[in-house]
C-alpha cells in the first residue's frame, strides 16, 4: 500500500451516483415528503444540500440556517444562500440566539468560559430545531458528517452528528472538497477552511493540529489496516502525529455507536440485537 | 439441447417480504416466458432480501417448504426452470439455516446448492447464520448440465472447477454484491468462464438494504470469455439472451485448460493448503 496524493482519487462520478441512489432509496422507502438539513455554510453541508437536490429535487428539499450572535458571519449566510438558490433548495432561517441564552441562563452551573461545553450546546440546540421541523414536516434529518471527522470524533455527540441519514459519511473531506468542485462549486467555497462555528474564529484544521491532506492520508492509512509506523515513514510525518490521530480516532468510538450497557439479558440492545434497519 | 435462452432477472427483493418477491418473481417469469426463455434466474437470497441479521431465523424455509412449492407452480404454469436464492432451514434443526440455490424445473425441483463460500468480513456476516455447504452442485437437466454458485464461491476456482469437471455446461452465479466489489466480480465472472471455457450466466442484487448498493450489472459470459450479454447497473432489469452448447466445442481446442489438467498438483495443493 502505497500513500501518496493521488492515494485518495475516487471516481467522482460513481461517488455522485451512489450516494444519489442511496439518498434516492432511502427517501423513497421511509414513507417521508422530504429531508430538512443544516445549511452552515461550509463545505461539508453545501454538498450534501447538493446531493440531496439531486437525488429528490430541491422542492424536499429544506435548508436551515441557524446562526447566532457569537460566531455570525454574514459570508456563512451568503454562501448558504448562494447554494440553495444553485440547486433550487428551499431555506428558512432561525435565529438561535435567544434559544442559546435562555439555555445558558437556567443551568446552575454554566459555565461561560468553558468554551467547548458551551460550544455543545450551540451543536445541540441546532439538531433540535433540524429535528423539530422534521417532526412536523414529515421529513428525516439528513447529516453532514465527513469521513475525516467522524473518524477523529470531531464532532458533538447527539450534536451536528444527530441525523438519520449521513450521505457523505464514507468520503473524507479532501474528496469532499473534490466532489464540490465535480459539482460546480466555486473554487472560494469548495476550499473554504472547515468550522464547527462553536465560537468565533474557530479552525477544524488548527484544533486538528494537522492539514487535511495529511489527515486524511493517515486516516486511510488505518482504515487500510497499515501500521503507524509504515504511515509515518511513507507520509514522511512525525510518528507521534500519527499515533496521536490514532489514538483520536480509537478512544472516540463512545461517539459513534449506541450507548453501552452491561450484557444482562438473552439478546442486548447494542452488543447482540442484530437486526435490520426497517424499510428496504 | 444445444440451445437454450436464459432470462437474466436483475431484481430489488423487498426485505422480508416474501408475498412481495414471489410476485415479482411471478411477474419477470411471465415476461421472460412471453420472450420464449427455457430458464430464468434471479439473484442470492432473492426470495428474502440480503440483509436479515437476526430476521434470518424467520424468514428461512424448507426445501421444498411453501415457497419453493409456490415458484415450483410458477414455474409449471410458465413453462419455464426458474433458479432462486433462499435460507433454506435444516429439516432436522430448527434454527440451521443455509444460503441455498435452488434449481426448479417445470416439472418440480431439480435440485439445490448451499453456499460453500460465505463471506465474513468487511460487512458481511454470513458465517455467523448460515451453515456452509460441503459440496459442489452440477446438476443434470433439460437444459444441459448445470452448475451452481454462489456470489463469494467466485472467490475461490475450485467450486466452478468442480462444477465443471462434473460436467457443467454453464455455471450459474448468483450473487448479493455490493457496489463497492463491482471491479472484483467483474473480472472474476470472466475470468471462471474463460478458464473452464463454459458459459457463465451471473444474477446480482439491485436495490440499497442498510447502506448496501447492490449494483446490478448481471451478464451472459461465453466458454471464451466473450461477454453475450450484459444488464444495467444499479436498476432492475430483465435480459433475455441466447447461448448455444456447441460453442464449447470450439473454444476447448484453443484454451485447452481441461485437456491441460495436472491432478497431481490439485494433491500439492490440498497438502498445502491444510499445512498454510
Amino acid at each position: 500500500m502505497q500513500l501518496a496524493s493521488d492515494t485518495l482519487e475516487i471516481d467522482l462520478s460513481e461517488a455522485l451516483t451512489r450516494i444519489k441512489l442511496f439518498i434516492e432509496e432511502y427517501i423513497n422507502n421511509a414513507g417521508v415528503d422530504g429531508i430538512v438539513l443544516g445549511l452552515s455554510g461550509g463545505i461539508d453541508s453545501s454538498v450534501v444540500a447538493a446531493l440531496c437536490s439531486l437525488s429528490i429535487g430541491g422542492n424536499r428539499v429544506l435548508g436551515l440556517l441557524l446562526p447566532e450572535r457569537e460566531t455570525y458571519d454574514p459570508k456563512d449566510i451568503d454562501d448558504a444562500k448562494f447554494v440553495a438558490e444553485k440547486f433550487g433548495i428551499q431555506t428558512q432561517v432561525c435565529d438561535i440566539t435567544p434559544t442559546l441564552k435562555s439555555l445558558y441562563a437556567t443551568i446552575p452551573i454554566f459555565d461561560s468560559k468553558d468554551k467547548i461545553c458551551r460550544g455543545n450546546i450551540k451543536a445541540r440546540a441546532r439538531m433540535i430545531y433540524l429535528y423539530y421541523y422534521a417532526n412536523k414536516l414529515n421529513r428525516i434529518v439528513c447529516g453532514s458528517s465527513d469521513k475525516s471527522e467522524t473518524m477523529m470524533g470531531y464532532f458533538t455527540k447527539w450534536g451536528d452528528a444527530a441525523a438519520d441519514i449521513a450521505p457523505i459519511m464514507d468520503l473524507y473531506k479532501t474528496q469532499v472538497r473534490k466532489l464540490a468542485t465535480h459539482l460546480e462549486f466555486p473554487d472560494k467555497l469548495a476550499n473554504k477552511p472547515a468550522t464547527p462555528a462553536l465560537w468565533p474564529g474557530q479552525l477544524a484544521e488548527t484544533e486538528l493540529g494537522v492539514k487535511y491532506e495529511i489527515l486524511d492520508l493517515i486516516l486511510y492509512g488505518l482504515e487500510r489496516f497499515m501500521t503507524v509506523e509504515d504511515i509515518a515513514h511513507q507520509l514522511n510525518v512525525n510518528l507521534t502525529l500519527v499515533k496521536k490521530v490514532r489514538n483520536k480516532w480509537l478512544s472516540a468510538e463512545h461517539k459513534r455507536r449506541t450507548p453501552l450497557t452491561v450484557k444482562a439479558g438473552y439478546r442486548t440492545v447494542g452488543l447482540d440485537f442484530r437486526l435490520p434497519r426497517s424499510g428496504n | 439441447m444445444e440451445k437454450i435462452r436464459i432470462a437474466l432477472a436483475q431484481i430489488n427483493s423487498k426485505r422480508q417480504n416474501k408475498k412481495e418477491n414471489l410476485h415479482k418473481i411471478e411477474e419477470f417469469t411471465k415476461k421472460a416466458r412471453n420472450q420464449a426463455a427455457d430458464l430464468i434466474v434471479f439473484p442470492e437470497l432473492s426470495l428474502t432480501g440480503y440483509v436479515m441479521r437476526d430476521q434470518v431465523y424467520e424468514q428461512a424455509e424448507t426445501i421444498p417448504g411453501p415457497s419453493s412449492r409456490t415458484i415450483e407452480s410458477i414455474s409449471r404454469k410458465n413453462g419455464i426452470a426458474i433458479v432462486f436464492g433462499m435460507p433454506e432451514l435444516s429439516k432436522k434443526a430448527k434454527a440451521t439455516i443455509f444460503n441455498t440455490a435452488v434449481f426448479v424445473g417445470t416439472r418440480g425441483l431439480i435440485g439445490k446448492y448451499r453456499k460453500m463460500y460465505l463471506p465474513t468480513h468487511s460487512v458481511f456476516e454470513e458465517k455467523r447464520y448460515f451453515r456452509p455447504g460441503n459440496q459442489t452442485v452440477t446438476l443434470n437437466t433439460a437444459l444441459g448440465n448445470i452448475g451452481l454458485c454462489i456470489c463469494y464461491d467466485l472467490f475461490f476456482p475450485e467450486v466452478c472447477r468442480l462444477t465443471r469437471l462434473k460436467g457443467a455446461q454453464l455455471i450459474v452465479v448468483i450473487s448479493a454484491s455490493p457496489a463497492v466489489r463491482k471491479n472484483y466480480f467483474e473480472v472474476l465472472t470472466t475470468a471462471r468462464a474463460l478458464e473452464n471455457t463454459a458459459f457463465l450466466a451471473y444474477v446480482n442484487m439491485v436495490g440499497v438494504e442498510d447502506g448496501l448498493q447492490f449494483w446490478g450489472g448481471s451478464r451472459l459470459i461465453g466458454p471464451t470469455g466473450d461477454l453475450l450479454a450484459i444488464a444495467k447497473y444499479d436498476q432492475e432489469d430483465l435480459v433475455v439472451c441466447d447461448l448455444n452448447y456447441n460453442d464449447i466445442r470450439t473454444a476447448e481446442p484453443s484454451i485447452p485448460t481441461l485437456r491441460d489438467l495436472r491432478p497431481e498438483l490439485f494433491d500439492e495443493l490440498k497438502r498445502e493448503s491444510e499445512q498454510f
